[in-house]
């Protein structure tokens, strides 16, 4: 798989990539806040099942705004948003919000209910559960992250990285086909965010939902993902597997970010030692494999 | 967690919390109905009851059940302040004018000046009964779960009130966060030391005015985070609450017989 271009100006296509997995397809949209300002613009993008898809932008590209479409809170002043190839009424995009769950940036946004049991049952109560199959799956949803023993805890009193977990269990009890996380490790000390990395990656492998993560962090991305779009001016320009967009420094460099850390090492140390690049590594163990293989300078 | 505290004088929200659920006390695990039912009875009680050392008495024992439930008194003893204010800033002027035995008497620029005994006991009964009432509710959100409360709200209010109500107290907590957050930057450059009443009045007015900009915009993206889920206005709280007993109804019929017997035997006098 190489990298897919797309210009940002006049009519481009937004074709169908894998029908079989798609889930939801942003077909060309737009949306412009009140204020004039715009929030995407001819955005193309889809989300496959069994997908952990990384968009990646600078503040102000449009990612926040991209999930909060797929999610149903806004809603496209132009292009359309298929869920599995079927395009939406007006009311059943209302209803976007029981096949894709939205984790926000700022968890004490989305943590309002009196417990953290309260607050996971919450979306199972408005899906139409009755209070004991929502207690059950709750409970089951915070056993899956690692939460079980916060259930009674007052959410305000729990730690950054607790209330992240929380957030996600709310939305993972709820059984959604995609789930959206906007910037989920910004301000989580590494060890949580290692754990947050692990339970993302688990959201794919053993629930198999399709996962869209917000992120400016490459490093992180390219840890977890295994698809990224690069969002600029409200629109994906590039899209691609990790191991050729993060090995692009010129698109890197036109979407604004920095290569991940571990790849700069990687190509450092490939110059350093006089040699060319002979891989690609992405992930770490990738990367102590390549490294371990580079001749030494003669 | 508040960054400061607002001032040592006014009930710290995270230090009540932090008592109901420490639940360390005999009187935790009494029916929240029973304590509210207590407290509404005690409200009844304290309006018709007029004898100072009736009240006194009553005062008396709400205190020993605040120190029983092994709640901070010293911490009480600073929260009384306000209150105390406020009712020596309702009648303080009202007491100078009541019919009676001269307690304190002179004269100010030619104008005589009189406190009588009926004024001071005004003065004494309404703050008896301030501080009962304070006293008692601060027991009963001390020793009551945040879930138990917010469970109360939504059974008592009908909608969209108890919604309200519920969002209010929850964001009552991060309110003060967010003030006690202000207040801890303008400290940590100088400010909060009294340089005139204009200068602290504009500081307080641009404290007050970002709060509520802050609040607006986190109240958007509450809601928006609600509607994520599924929101269509209606929430409603699933918390089961301990139901009374046959001891709870026991206790408030005893306080009801205490209360009725009290009126009938204290004289209507005081004030």
């Amino acid at each position: 798989m190489t990298i897919t271009r797309r210009e940002l100006h006049g009519p481009t296509p937004c074709p169908v990539v894998d029908p079989e997995r798609e889930i939801i397809h942003v077909d060309c949209a737009s949306h412009s806040y009140p204020d004039g300002s715009i929030g995407i613009h001819d955005m193309c993008f889809h989300v496959l099942k069994n997908e952990i898809v990384a968009i990646c932008g600078p503040n102000g590209s449009g990612k926040s705004t991209l999930i909060e479409h797929l999610n149903g809170l806004l809603t496209p002043s132009q292009g359309k948003i298929l869920v599995q190839r079927r395009l939406l009424s007006g009311i059943e995009s209302s209803n976007l919000w029981r096949v894709v769950g939205v984790v926000f940036q700022q968890s004490d946004d989305q943590l309002f209910a009196p417990t953290v049991l309260d607050d996971v049952m919450f979306g199972l109560l408005n899906l139409g559960l009755n209070r004991k199959e929502a207690k059950e799956r709750a409970m089951h949803a915070l056993e899956a992250v690692g939460g079980a023993h916060l259930a009674r805890k007052i959410p305000n009193y729990l730690s950054g990285g607790e209330k992240r977990l929380v957030a996600i269990a709310g939305i993972l009890a709820m059984r959604p086909k995609v789930i959206a996380l906007d910037e989920p490790t910004s301000d989580l000390d590494p060890v949580h965010t290692g754990r947050i990395e692990r339970l993302i990656i688990g959201l794919k492998e053993e629930f198999g939902i399709g996962v869209v993560v917000a992120t400016h962090d490459l490093d992180f991305a390219a840890r977890i993902a295994d698809r990224i779009c690069l969002v600029k001016n409200g629109s994906v320009f590039a899209e691609g597997p990790p191991a050729e967009v993060f090995y692009d420094p010129d698109l890197i460099r036109e979407a604004g970010l920095e290569i991940p850390s571990g790849i700069r090492l990687y190509l450092d140390f490939c110059t350093a030692m006089g040699v060319v690049p002979g891989k690609r590594p992405v992930r770490r163990e990738e990367l102590v494999a390549a490294l371990r293989e580079v001749p030494e300078k003669e | 967690m508040s960054a400061l505290p607002v001032s040592s004088h006014i009930p710290d929200p995270d230090l009540i919390t932090y008592y109901a659920e420490k639940q360390d006390s005999f009187f935790s695990g009494v029916s929240p109905w029973t304590k509210l039912a207590s407290l509404a009875v005690l409200i009844v009680g304290i309006t018709l009851l007029r004898d100072p050392l009736a009240l006194l008495g009553l005062y008396l024992v709400v205190l020993s059940l605040f120190i029983l439930a092994k709640l901070p008194v010293e911490k009480l003893l600073r929260w009384y302040l306000f209150p105390l204010l406020f009712v020596v800033s309702l009648v303080g002027i009202l007491a100078w004018t009541q019919p009676g035995n001269p307690v304190l008497d002179f004269s100010v620029a030619g104008i005589p000046v009189t406190l009588t005994d009926t004024g001071v006991l005004l003065v004494v009964t309404l703050a008896a009964k301030t501080l009962i009432s304070i006293t008692f509710s601060l027991f009963f959100l001390m020793t009551t779960r945040y879930e138990y409360l917010s469970g109360m709200i939504s059974r008592i209010f009908p909608a969209p009130i108890d919604q309200i109500f519920l969002m209010a107290y929850r964001f009552f907590f991060l309110t003060f966060a967010m003030v006690g957050s202000i207040l801890k930057a303008v400290r940590s450059r100088g400010g909060g030391l009294v340089r005139g009443m204009r200068t602290e009045g504009v500081l307080f007015a641009e404290i007050i005015g970002l709060v509520f900009i802050r609040s607006f915009d986190r109240a958007e993206r509450v809601e928006k985070a609600m509607r994520a889920r599924g929101y269509r206005g209606s929430y409603s709280n699933t918390t089961e609450i301990p139901s009374p007993g046959i001891g709870g109804y026991g206790v408030l019929a005893l306080c009801i017989l205490v209360i009725i017997a009290s009126s009938l035997v204290f004289p209507s006098g005081g004030w």
